[in-house]
């Protein structure tokens, strides 16, 4: 019988490439306690995410991110289920007694739980969700809980694990059926994966709309005393039990995580596309890349890394279509012709495609949108410059502007002050911006 | 700018902190005076915001060093829990931080008295369950030991009676990807100060990082 720390140890190595980020934990002040009377609960979720502690590689490791067990009846290509000959499992109470202890220690933050799949997928999310509720309703734990669901669950764990959870999150691996079917081909990409992301998405939506119907109700009736009473009334059936009413839950939405360059031909406009797709159709909150690492012993062992630059790249990407609102077919306008990302930030070759039929951004003229596209600005930077316009204020200098927390060694060539630009160093080694320059002097 | 601007007024990046802020926290550094205090009143805040004198600029500092100080504490402060309840651990604070730190660990277990025993002034400060704090010129040991004569076991306290210290060195060592060593984000993240916060000095994370040579080959 394998000790607890043996586990940890096994299980702990075979999660390592799953990525999370509890950063993202933030509860709003209007519903802080979820799991009930936050004076009673132990732990809670900061809106900065204290990290604990950092591994060597810089990531913090402010999760117990283990698996539960690493059993599989799968045997994906990319995986260390084929090289890892011990296979354990914890018991829900280990799991969730090794957890307190840790978090007793101030070591972590939160959990992320994910698993190998032993058995069925219901039968490994049954006990991975018992050892949630241990936490949740023996130890009295508020904090975050990252809960990975396992392809192909059935809607009422889904409904379980949702009422549990802070955040869900289900692993496309690949963004289409075929590249998934290369690398893992057991799974089923349309009914494992996509159709448990759109009922991630339902029932969070029916839940939400229900409660805070009903908290409206009873704010309009003043009787938010009665809450106190319906809270208790819903803890005594089935699924609400778990819950005072009143909250949104899943509070940190669905995520999903790619493997990046496992499969062959799969380019970063296709996961691009995919998460695309994501953002509009399931409300995915963000998604995560893991560059293909091989492992020994498995079928793709042999095959080459993939460098660490196309995972940033796509960060880069998926950050520019998330936070700044970039069109997937702006991206597609820059992706090299086998689909890939080319090197260098993805900001810069947007603006240079951009500025070939756009003039130079004015700040005193130029709409929010059009303030995004120029690099070294970004959304808080764009909306200090509209704010103060706003207040009748005239950028005049290029001091201004670095005021607003304009990085102006990369906005310097897309942006005119008073009529100018800045020339820089870096005009001179850009062809284009040379050959217009010499055009408009003669012309 | 237009004219009647004040010519250091913020236009935009909130730097430095305001009046309130730095009148209700600056009392918390080490070489707080009431001359300072007084500065911060006749200095207008666009000047403090900006570190726009010399002054400004100490003050900012200051504040800075204040808050780096109680979010390390925060961050690395390793501590334990007895069978009654009762949090503890040990802290090295040269500002006036404590009560921030007891704060943050209230909101965590706020069923639990958190005893905390800085080393620099020798103190122990208990925060509990109502959220009062006071303070003991004794060492930690008798404190928690007063406090827990009169508390009753609790039984998942109690099931959290094991050593832990071996369990996060094992998942943090298995978190570890050697492709994706990054001494200098390590750094960034964790500074050489830090190791000398009392419970990161002979830390997992330091334990890690230095291993001799030969334990490699
Ligand atoms: S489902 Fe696939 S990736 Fe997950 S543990 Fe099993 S073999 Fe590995």
């Amino acid at each position: 019988m394998p000790s607890t720390l043996e586990k940890i140890r096994i299980l702990g190595e075979n999660s390592k490439y799953d990525i999370c980020a509890s950063t993202a934990s933030s509860r709003t002040e209007k519903y802080p306690g979820l799991f009930g009377d936050p004076k009673k609960t132990i732990g809670n979720t900061v809106s900065a995410g204290i990290c604990h502690s950092y591994t060597p590689d810089g990531r913090c490791m402010s999760l117990f991110k283990t698996l539960y067990t690493n059993k599989c009846i799968y045997n994906c290509k990319y995986c260390f289920s084929h090289s890892c000959k011990h296979k354990v499992s914890f018991t829900p109470e280990e799991y969730a007694r090794t957890f307190m202890k840790l978090y007793s220690m101030n070591v972590v933050e939160g959990v992320f739980i994910s698993s190998a799949i032993c058995g069925s997928a219901d039968q490994t999310t049954e006990e991975m969700l018992e050892a949630i509720r241990l936490l949740r309703f023996k130890y009295n734990f508020g904090g975050y809980i990252h809960f990975k669901c396992l392809p192909g669950v059935s809607q009422s764990l889904l409904k379980d694990a949702i009422s549990m959870s802070d955040r869900i999150s289900i692993n496309s691996e690949a963004s289409t059926k075929e590249f998934l079917s290369e690398i893992a081909e057991q799974k089923d990409f349309y009914n494992d994966i996509i159709t448990r992301q759109r009922w991630l998405k339902q029932i969070r939506i029916k839940h939400n709309e229900e409660a805070l119907k009903a908290m409206n109700d009873l704010k309009a009736d003043n009787k938010l005393e009665e809450q106190e009473k319906m809270i208790k009334e819903r803890r005594s059936d089935g699924y609400k039990k778990f819950r005072w009413d009143g909250a949104p839950i899943l509070n940190c939405g669905q995520t999903t995580q790619f493997v990046v360059g496992a499969a062959e031909e799969e380019t970063d406009l296709d996961l691009l596309k995919r998460i695309d797709w994501g953002y509009r159709k399931i409300d995915l909150r963000r998604a995560y890349f893991s560059s293909f690492i091989p492992i020994k012993g498995t079928p793709l062992g042999s095959k080459q890394a993939a460098p660490l630059e196309r995972e940033h790249r796509l960060y880069q990407s998926d950050w520019l279509m998330r936070i700044y609102h970039f069109k997937l077919k702006d991206l597609e306008g820059v992706v090299t012709e086998e689909g890939n990302l080319p090197k260098g930030d993805p900001k810069i070759h947007l603006a240079k495609e951009y500025f070939k039929h756009h003039k130079r951004v004015n700040p005193n003229e130029a709409s929010y949108q059009e303030l995004l596209r120029v690099p070294g600005i970004g959304p808080i930077s764009a909306k200090r410059i509209i704010n103060l316009r706003t207040q009748k204020f005239v950028f005049k200098r290029r001091q201004d502007l670095r005021a607003v927390g304009v990085v102006l060694k990369r906005a310097d060539p897309y942006i005119l002050i008073d009529g100018h630009s800045q020339t820089t160093l870096h005009h001179f080694s850009n062809e284009d911006y040379m050959e217009t320059q010499i055009k408009e002097f003669y012309c | 700018m237009t004219k009647k601007r004040d010519p250091l007024e913020v236009i935009g990046c909130a730097k430095g902190y305001s009046h309130e802020e730095l009148i209700k926290n600056i009392h918390r550094h080490s070489r707080y005076s009431p001359e300072i205090e007084r500065q911060i009143i006749t200095i207008p805040e666009a000047i403090l915001r900006n570190s726009g004198t010399q002054m400004a600029k100490k003050i900012n500092k200051m504040m800075r060093e204040v808050f780096t100080e109680a979010y390390r504490a925060k961050q690395f402060t390793r501590t334990e829990i007895n069978n009654r309840g009762v949090l503890f651990g040990i802290v090295s604070l040269k500002h006036n931080v404590l009560d921030l730190v007891l704060v943050y660990f209230h909101e965590r277990w706020p069923q639990c008295v958190i005893c905390l025993y800085n080393e620099q002034t020798r103190e122990t400060w208990i925060i509990d369950e109502k959220g009062a704090i006071r303070q003991f010129h004794q060492p930690l040991k008798k404190v928690v030991e007063n406090i827990s004569r009169d508390r009753r076991i609790v039984p998942y306290f109690e099931d959290i009676q094991f050593s832990g210290e071996e369990i996060f060195e094992t998942l943090y060592k298995s978190q570890f990807i050697a492709e994706r060593e990054n001494k200098q984000y390590f750094k960034k993240m964790i500074p050489d100060c830090c190791f000398e916060l009392p419970g990161m000095k002979n830390g997992v994370e330091k334990r890690f990082r230095n291993k001799k040579i030969n334990e490699f080959l």
